[in-house]
């Protein structure tokens, strides 16, 4: 119970300096939208192997105790 | 990180990484592409698995996008039952209870009978709200001979700054239904002895009151922030937290009991040793937070990510992972990844029991829950053919490794292992259709 409590202070700590940052820090960097063209190569974007990832997200939480990340957190199949 | 670097401009990116978030993938560049896949997964000696999935994504001229996911799965091979090895063979009931399997003397005990098919799928919709807002709803079933897992899903995500910054908000629901082969087992009932010819029907099972289903719901709430950081860096930052309440023991999983002085198997009620069911808590709270830093070198593009989960069964873990993307030629690469896993065991993580000793409320021997490393190296091969599809091809080679002879093991437990390495070989292909 201890940790529990623990863990959400933390994680509501994180989450609003995480929204104090971003008002003030997201604002002020980044690029203009005509300096884009690096961004949209492939391999540029998060997820962009849907395949793989799908995959080894299903390995990974075949064989661990820990799931999600980047994306869903859970639910699925019966194999953990 | 880059971002910790204390260089000039350091204070920016470090307030920028603070920024980071769920990787929100923009509309494709095509009306229609599709992604398929094929993977053929094999731990020696033990689990082999088979799996087929195809991904794909349609814009609609509403501006709406449409996507769907169709999975087959088919497991078979041997998994770790639970029971530690012992200098004498031992006797398993099969999860059916019509029959038996034997693990010879020294052996990490395997269930041989273990087998099963998959069939999942899911469908969304995302749509603009307004201009810079997109609203996603989906669905997902999944269904097993002995576990159905139906959710529902929705996601909100903004782009501001000029859109260098998007913020997701998304939650889910999957309702679980756990009908084990066999009847889902009173917690740390005696494993009985083999009944050929009783529990052969799974229906009869279920007519004498034995074969009783299990539920179990999973609530996911997320926030995510994607931040370009400069013309060659992406920042991706998310947190999940999840909620997890009704069955979630293994009922195929069981603990040994052993003498407290030799560390052997003790005789159980009527069966040469005794092996009982594990139990687990029935709620489990589950924290998880990723950071994901994605560096464009010139011609090549290095990925940082670093995951940080905590439950409150005590299950602490970290990875890390780094990919380098090598583009040999425009429209050729190689992929080398490396990954690196660390976990804590879970509270009630045991390797076996003790005769004599008070039974605690719960306790599991299943490895999964157990204090582990592992490593995962890979390379994929990626081209464009002629036709203008992508293929992609991908190795990789990932080994789990625990505390093989724990210093608390009693008697002739010391001279087992008790926590055998895993080795397992991964090979898949994807092939995408109408990507540009």
């Amino acid at each position: 119970m201890m940790r529990a409590k623990g863990s959400r202070r933390l994680v509501s700590a994180l989450l609003l300096l995480v929204a104090g940052m971003t008002v003030g820090g997201c604002a002020s960097v980044g690029v203009k939208p005509w300096d884009r063209d690096i961004l949209a190569r492939p391999g540029m974007t998060p997820g962009d192997d849907v395949i793989t990832s799908s995959l080894d997200e299903h390995i990974y939480f075949s064989k661990e105790a820990s799931t999600g990340g980047l994306g869903s957190g859970g639910g699925g199949c019966g194999c953990n | 990180m880059a971002a910790t670097e204390r260089k000039p401009g350091g204070l920016r990116l470090a307030l920028a990484a603070a920024c980071g978030v769920l990787g929100v993938a923009g509309a494709p560049a095509h009306a229609t592409e599709v992604s398929t896949g094929a993977l053929v997964y094999a731990e020696p000696g033990r689990v082999k698995a088979f799996e087929l999935l195809a991904d794909g994504t349609h814009e609609f001229a509403s501006g709406n996008i449409g996507t769907f996911r169709l999975v087959f799965d088919a497991l078979t091979g041997a998994s770790a039952n639970g029971a530690v090895p012992a200098k004498n063979a031992q006797t398993f009931t099969s999860p059916s209870g019509g029959s038996g399997y034997t693990t010879a003397a020294g052996e990490t005990p395997l269930d041989t009978t273990f087998k099963d098919t998959r069939f999942a799928g899911s469908g969304g919709l995302t749509f603009p709200w307004g201009r810079l807002t997109k609203a996603t709803v989906g669905a997902y079933g999944s269904f097993e001979s002995d576990y159905t897992s139906l959710g529902i899903n929705g996601a909100l995500s903004r782009d501001l700054f000029q859109r260098n910054t998007t913020i997701t908000v998304r939650g889910s629901h999957f309702a679980d239904s756990v009908s084990p082969m066999g009847g889902a087992p009173v917690p740390f009932a005696e494993m009985p002895a083999p009944t050929p010819g009783e529990h052969d029907d799974k229906a009869a099972l279920e007519d004498d009151g034995e074969g009783s289903s299990e539920s179990k719901g999973v609530t996911d709430l997320g926030v995510g922030l994607t931040q370009v950081l400069t013309r060659r860096t992406l920042l991706a930052l998310n947190y999940t937290g999840t909620n997890v309440t009704g069955y979630q023991t293994d009922p195929y999983k069981i603990l040994s009991v052993v003498d407290g002085t030799t560390g052997d198997p003790v005789a159980g009620t009527g069966t040469p040793e005794m092996f009982r069911y594990e139990s687990r808590p029935d709620k489990r709270s589950k924290h998880v937070a990723a950071a994901e830093l994605i560096q464009n070198l010139g011609r090549d593009i290095m990925t940082l990510s670093y995951r940080w989960y905590e439950d409150d069964w005590g299950i602490k873990s970290r990875t890390t992972e780094v990919t380098y993307r090598l583009n040999f030629q425009p429209t050729r690469y190689v992929q080398p990844n490396l990954r690196w896993y660390h976990q804590g065991a879970a509270d009630f993580y045991r390797r076996y029991l003790v005769q004599g000793q008070a039974l605690p409320e719960f306790a599991s021997a299943d490895y999964r829950l157990g204090e582990m490393d592992a490593v995962s190296v890979g390379m994929k091969y990626g081209t464009k053919l002629k036709s203008g599809n992508d293929l992609t091809m991908r190795l990789e080679y990932y080994k789990q490794t625990g505390n093989h002879a724990p210093n608390d093991a009693i008697g002739n437990l010391r001279d087992l292992d008790l926590y055998p390495t895993v080795d397992a070989w991964i090979a898949n292909v994807g092939l995408t259709f109408g990507k540009q």
